[in-house]
C-alpha cells in the first residue's frame, strides 16, 4: 500500500483537481474500520449509484501507515506496528516539495531494511512492493527481487498446487507464467522500476493489462478478459500492479489512449472510437495509410462509458504484453483458437502516432506532414 | 484555464471553446467531453514562414491543435512534466520538450547566435539543442517534459548559475547564457571529470534544470 507519505514527483498530489477520484483525508487513527476508508465514498459525480468495491489506489489513503486487511480476509496478514522511523525516513527521502534551491542536506543516503521494518504489504518506494507472506501468493514470473524468511517458488501446475488452482486460478491457459510462492516471510517485488501500486478488492472486479499484473492475493480470482490481452480480478482481495508512471484514476464518460490505459474497474463497455473525420473519404483514407496530410496521433481511442473507474498511466508506453494464452476455438469467442500476441491487438506496436503504414508514416511524421 | 499537474508524468487541461491547446502529437492521454485534435501542419503558431522558419531551424517537432469544449489529460514518453506559467514573460526551450502550451503564447524561433554569437551557437551544439531554440512569449501556460523531476534555480543579478549543459530544460526571464569551458590537458588525455562544459547563466530570471544527464 502506501506509497511513501508524499508522492516522490515533487508535487503534492493534489486531490481536488482530479474528479474522478477523491483520495480521504489520511485516517487520523488506525482503528480497524480504517482500512477502507473510501467505501462508498467517491464522490457522486456522474449521479450513479455508488457500490463498495471499487479499486482503491493503494497507498495514497494510508498517510498514517497501512491499512488493515480486508474485513472479508481471515486475518492472515499479522499487523506489526508501523515502525515510525521509518516513516519519517521515507519522508524525508521523498516527500516534500522541491526547494527552489537544493540545499547541502539533501540527501539522506539508502535507507536501509531489515525483516521487520520492511513494510507490511506495502511499496517500500514506488518501484518496491513488499508482501507480508504468511501462507500463499500468486506472482508472475520473474518478478520476485529478494525475500527473508522461509518461502518456496513452485510453478503453477505442480502437486497439490494445482488443487489451489482449481479454485483461485481460472484462466488455465496463463497459468505457465505464474509462480506460487509459500511459506512465511518478506517478499519483494520489482518490475524494472516500474511504478507498483497495490489495490484492494472488495467484492469488486478489475481488469488489467496482463503484462502489468505482478501479483496477487489467492483470495481474488484471475480470470481471463473477453478482451484480448486483458486479465480479470474477480473478489475480494489486493493485488499489485505494476505501471509506467504513476496510476491515475478517471470516472467515465471517457476516452482513452490505447497505449496509456491500465485497466477499468466495473465498467459495463469499452469500446473503440475512432474519429470518424479523420477516416472517412479519400484524403482520409491516405492520411489513415500514409500518416502523410496529418495524422494527430489520436484518431483511435477507447472509449469507456457507464459506472466505474478507468486506470491511466502517465505515458503511452506499454509494458510488454504477456500472452493470455490462447482461447479455444469455439464459435463467440472473439480471438478465439488465435494466439493473442503482442501487437495483434491492433494497438500494441511500439509506435503510437500512427494508425497506419509504420515507416512512411514516420517519415511523414518526421517531415511534419 | 492553464494546467494541472495530476501526477509527476501526467497534466490535465480544462479545453473551453475559443481557446486553443497546442500539443505534442500523441501526447494525449485521456479526454473527456467534446474535443478535437488536429495535426498542426505548419507545426505551431504564425504562417507558412514561420513553419519554415520551423523546419530549417530543426525545432519543428509535430504539434497537433486542441480544441472543443473538455478536459484533456497530456504525458508522454514517461517523462516527467514540469507545469510554468508565464505571466508577459519569455521562455525559451528546445521544442522537443514541449509536451503542451497553451494558444494565448506566441512562438517563435530564436536563433542561438543572437544570445551570444558565436559561442551562442557552440553552445548549442554542445546542449544539443542545436542553433535553434523556439521561444514563448505571452500569458499562459506551458508545460514541459525533462527526463527526471525538473528544478527551477532562481538566476540573481551578480549570482550566476552553472548548469550541466545536458541537464538544461529551459529559461525564462532576461538571462544572459554562456558556455565556460574548464578544458585542461586532462580532458586531451582522457583523464578529464567529465565536466569540460558548463552553461552559465545570469541575469534576472530562472532556469529549470533536470535531475538527469539524459536527453529526451
Amino acid at each position: 500500500m502506501s506509497y511513501p507519505p508524499q508522492p516522490p514527483y515533487g508535487s503534492p498530489h493534489d486531490q481536488p483537481t482530479q474528479p474522478g477520484f477523491v483520495v480521504p483525508p489520511p485516517p487520523p487513527n488506525h482503528g480497524p474500520q480504517q482500512g477502507y476508508p473510501q467505501q462508498g465514498g467517491y464522490p457522486s459525480q456522474g449521479g450513479h449509484p455508488q457500490q463498495g468495491g471499487y479499486p482503491q489506489q493503494g497507498g495514497y489513503p494510508s498517510q498514517g501507515g497501512y491499512q488493515t486487511p480486508p474485513p472479508g480476509q481471515p486475518q492472515q496478514y499479522a499487523q506489526p506496528p508501523a515502525p515510525q522511523p521509518q516513516q519519517a525516513y521515507a519522508q524525508e527521502q521523498f516527500g516534500g516539495p522541491i526547494a527552489p534551491l537544493p540545499t547541502a542536506q539533501g540527501g539522506t543516503g539508502p535507507v536501509v531494511h531489515d525483516v521487520h521494518s520492511l513494510p507490511v504489504n506495502d511499496n517500500v518506494n514506488p518501484y518496491a512492493f513488499s508482501v507480508e507472506l504468511n501462507g500463499s501468493y500468486f506472482l508472475q514470473k520473474g518478478k520476485m527481487v529478494a525475500y527473508y524468511g522461509d518461502i518456496t517458488f513452485k510453478g503453477v501446475g505442480a502437486g497439490m498446487i494445482d488443487r489451489m488452482l482449481g479454485q483461485h486460478f481460472n484462466s488455465p491457459m496463463h497459468a505457465a507464467d505464474w509462480v506460487v510462492a509459500e511459506g512465511r516471510g518478506k517478499l519483494l517485488l520489482a518490475d524494472r522500476a516500474f511504478d507498483l501500486n497495490s489495490y484492494d478488492l472488495e467484492d469488486g472486479n478489475l481488469t488489467v493489462r496482463s503484462g502489468n499484473l505482478l501479483a496477487f492475493d489467492p483470495t481474488l480470482r484471475l480470470k481471463q478478459s473477453i478482451i484480448p490481452g486483458f486479465l480479470t480480478l474477480i473478489g475480494t482481495g489486493r493485488f499489485v500492479a505494476a505501471s509506467n508512471g504513476p496510476v491515475h484514476f478517471v470516472e467515465p464518460p471517457l476516452r482513452v489512449d490505447p497505449q496509456a490505459l491500465v485497466g477499468w474497474a466495473d465498467c459495463p463497455a469499452p469500446c473503440h472510437h475512432y474519429d470518424h473525420d479523420y477516416m472517412h473519404g479519400l484524403i482520409g483514407g491516405i492520411r489513415r495509410l500514409t500518416g502523410i496530410g496529418g495524422a494527430s496521433g489520436e484518431e483511435h481511442q477507447f472509449e469507456f462509458i457507464g459506472a466505474g473507474q478507468v486506470l491511466l498511466q502517465s505515458s503511452e508506453k506499454l509494458m510488454a504484453e504477456r500472452s493470455v494464452g490462447q482461447v479455444g476455438a469455439e464459435a463467440g469467442v472473439p480471438m478465439g483458437g488465435v494466439p493473442s500476441q503482442p501487437g495483434s491487438a491492433g494497438h500494441g506496436g511500439g509506435n503510437p502516432n500512427l494508425p497506419g503504414l509504420g515507416n512512411l508514416g514516420e517519415l511523414g511524421r518526421r517531415f511534419g506532414l | 484555464m492553464g494546467f494541472t499537474k495530476i501526477n509527476g508524468k501526467m497534466v490535465e487541461a480544462q479545453v473551453v471553446p475559443g481557446q486553443r491547446l497546442f500539443s505534442q502529437r500523441g501526447a494525449m492521454l485521456a479526454y473527456s467531453g467534446d474535443v478535437r485534435f488536429t495535426p498542426n501542419i505548419t507545426g505551431g503558431q504564425g504562417g507558412v514562414m514561420s513553419m519554415i522558419g520551423r523546419r530549417v531551424a530543426n525545432e519543428d517537432t509535430p504539434l497537433m491543435t486542441v480544441e472543443g469544449q473538455g478536459r484533456v489529460m497530456f504525458g508522454h514518453g514517461g517523462h516527467h512534466v514540469h507545469v510554468i506559467d508565464l505571466f508577459g514573460d519569455t521562455l525559451y526551450v528546445e521544442a522537443d520538450r514541449l509536451l503542451a502550451f497553451e494558444g494565448t503564447l506566441r512562438q517563435s524561433t530564436m536563433f542561438m547566435g543572437s544570445q551570444g554569437g558565436v559561442m551562442g551557437m557552440v553552445r548549442g551544439q554542445v546542449t544539443g539543442q542545436g542553433l535553434f531554440t523556439t521561444k514563448l512569449e505571452g500569458n499562459g501556460s506551458v508545460a514541459v517534459m525533462a527526463h527526471g523531476g525538473v528544478f527551477e534555480l532562481p538566476i540573481v543579478p551578480g549570482q550566476s548559475v552553472h548548469v550541466d549543459p545536458q541537464a538544461y530544460v529551459a529559461h525564462r526571464g532576461d538571462v544572459r547564457n554562456k558556455l565556460s569551458t574548464a578544458i585542461g590537458w586532462r580532458d586531451m588525455i582522457g583523464r578529464g571529470s567529465g565536466e569540460a562544459f558548463q552553461l552559465e547563466l545570469s541575469g534576472q530570471g530562472t532556469v529549470y534544470v533536470q535531475a538527469s544527464e539524459e536527453k529526451l
